[in-house]
């Protein structure tokens, strides 16, 4: 094992002074593995999304909590669902990707607003915050808070209600996960001070199609008591609810992860040990490679992430 | 190493403009996805043609030599195809 280990790592005369991992036929090898794999890779979450698939774990009720604890950590009260709003942020959300589109005025130039009308909520101020690619609520929210303007968006004393979809589909051919979040009030008055919940959310969330709806106690939501004493009707995302067995997302992860690893330091070892020996031998240059490297790496790091407007 | 990246600075720095530049216009091109794969495919290209014009230039070019940036420049896209399989970009 470790002479294999030294052989592999290390240029030594039973590698030709060459680390084996960097060997013609050992690269071809892993240019294949990696494009076979992602052949299969794909076949399985197509066919079998239960075994291997993508999971995300972006629910409203949590969208909710955190976009109430922000306001309340900024001194502003809480926000409450409008199942209205919801409606509309679904409505834009299949919009989006009916006409595959990722932008807040569609290419017929229909703006937001039109949607929050549409679904019946007379606003006297409206905001929206988009964001897909997520795989959780806690990073949707750390995004928009980390833009200035949706931050703004989501710490205006002006709103009083929200509404958010979540919804899965292809946009540019590309499986995606859109969210929405329309703001909005239908007053003047300024909202009251904020409260702290008094006990936990609870949201029951209906599987099945997108337009399915699950029913919600919006007295435990926020700090403010609903309007109507009837509960709340908001619409469900319609991501799958089965978790796979194997999450791709994080295979794929720690796979690239071990391999990248391995070939970076071998990289590094067979550049230290050859310069040490002064070798002479007709190879490209590692420094490059490890340029390449980096650069696979930190373009797998940015578009890992979701992209919010 | 000190030597040969004083020796060869000019190279070393026009290598790594090309690789941050396609570094931002993958940034800068989000979310049109397609846009994002041709400009990393241009990007390992010029990597590629880069790595092989300095050999000729400045050092013993060889057909060894030629496929090894080849075979990088492809383990680099396999990579990236095997991530973005897996959902992961």
């Amino acid at each position: 094992m470790k002479e294999f280990l030294h052989h592999f790592f290390l240029p030594r005369h039973t590698n030709n002074y060459r680390a084996g991992i960097l060997h013609h036929k050992i690269l071809l090898s892993f240019i294949l593995f990696f494009f076979s794999a992602g052949f299969l890779m794909s076949y399985l979450r197509t066919n079998f999304p239960s075994v291997l698939g993508t999971f995300t774990d972006i629910s409203i009720q949590q969208l909710l909590l955190l976009t109430n604890e922000k306001r309340q950590e900024n001194g502003l009260p809480s926000l409450t669902i409008n199942d209205n709003l919801s409606q509309a942020a679904l409505s834009k959300a299949s919009d989006m990707l009916g006409k595959d589109y990722w932008a807040h005025n569609s290419p017929d130039g229909t703006p937001p607003w039109v949607f929050i009308r549409g679904a019946g909520y007379n606003y006297i101020y409206a905001g929206e915050n988009l964001a897909r690619g997520f795989n959780n609520a806690p990073d949707v929210i750390n995004a928009w808070m980390a833009s200035e303007a949706h931050r703004k968006n989501m710490l205006s004393s002006n709103y009083q209600n929200v509404g958010f979809a979540v919804s899965t589909g292809k946009l540019s051919g590309e499986d995606t996960v859109l969210v929405v979040e329309f703001l909005g009030s239908t007053t003047y008055a300024p909202p009251a001070v904020a409260k702290e919940p008094e006990k936990p959310a609870t949201v029951a969330v209906v599987p099945g199609s997108p337009a399915t709806v699950a029913k919600i106690d919006t007295e435990t939501l926020g700090a403010q008591k609903a309007d109507s004493s009837k509960p709340k009707v908001i619409v469900a995302n319609s991501l799958p609810q089965v978790k796979p067995l194997v999450n791709s997302q994080t295979l794929s992860l720690v796979s690239i992860r071990l391999i990248m690893f391995m070939f970076i330091l071998a990289f590094i070892l067979d550049m230290m040990i050859v310069e040490r020996k002064k070798v002479i031998r007709f190879v490209g240059h590692n420094l490059d490679h490890l340029f390449l490297f980096s650069l696979v790496l930190l373009i797998i790091i940015i578009l890992a992430r979701g992209v919010i407007i | 190493m000190h030597k040969k990246l004083k020796t060869h600075k000019g190279y070393y720095l026009s290598l790594l403009t090309i690789l941050v530049l396609g570094l931002l216009l993958t940034f800068l091109a989000t979310p049109d996805f397609i846009l994002q794969v041709i400009i990393i495919l241009v990007t390992i290209f010029f990597y590629v043609f880069w790595g092989i014009l300095h050999h000729l230039l400045n050092h013993e070019l060889t057909p060894r030599i030629m496929i090894e940036y080849m075979l990088i420049g492809l383990l680099g896209i396999s990579i990236l195809f095997f991530a973005h399989m897996g959902g992961l970009i």
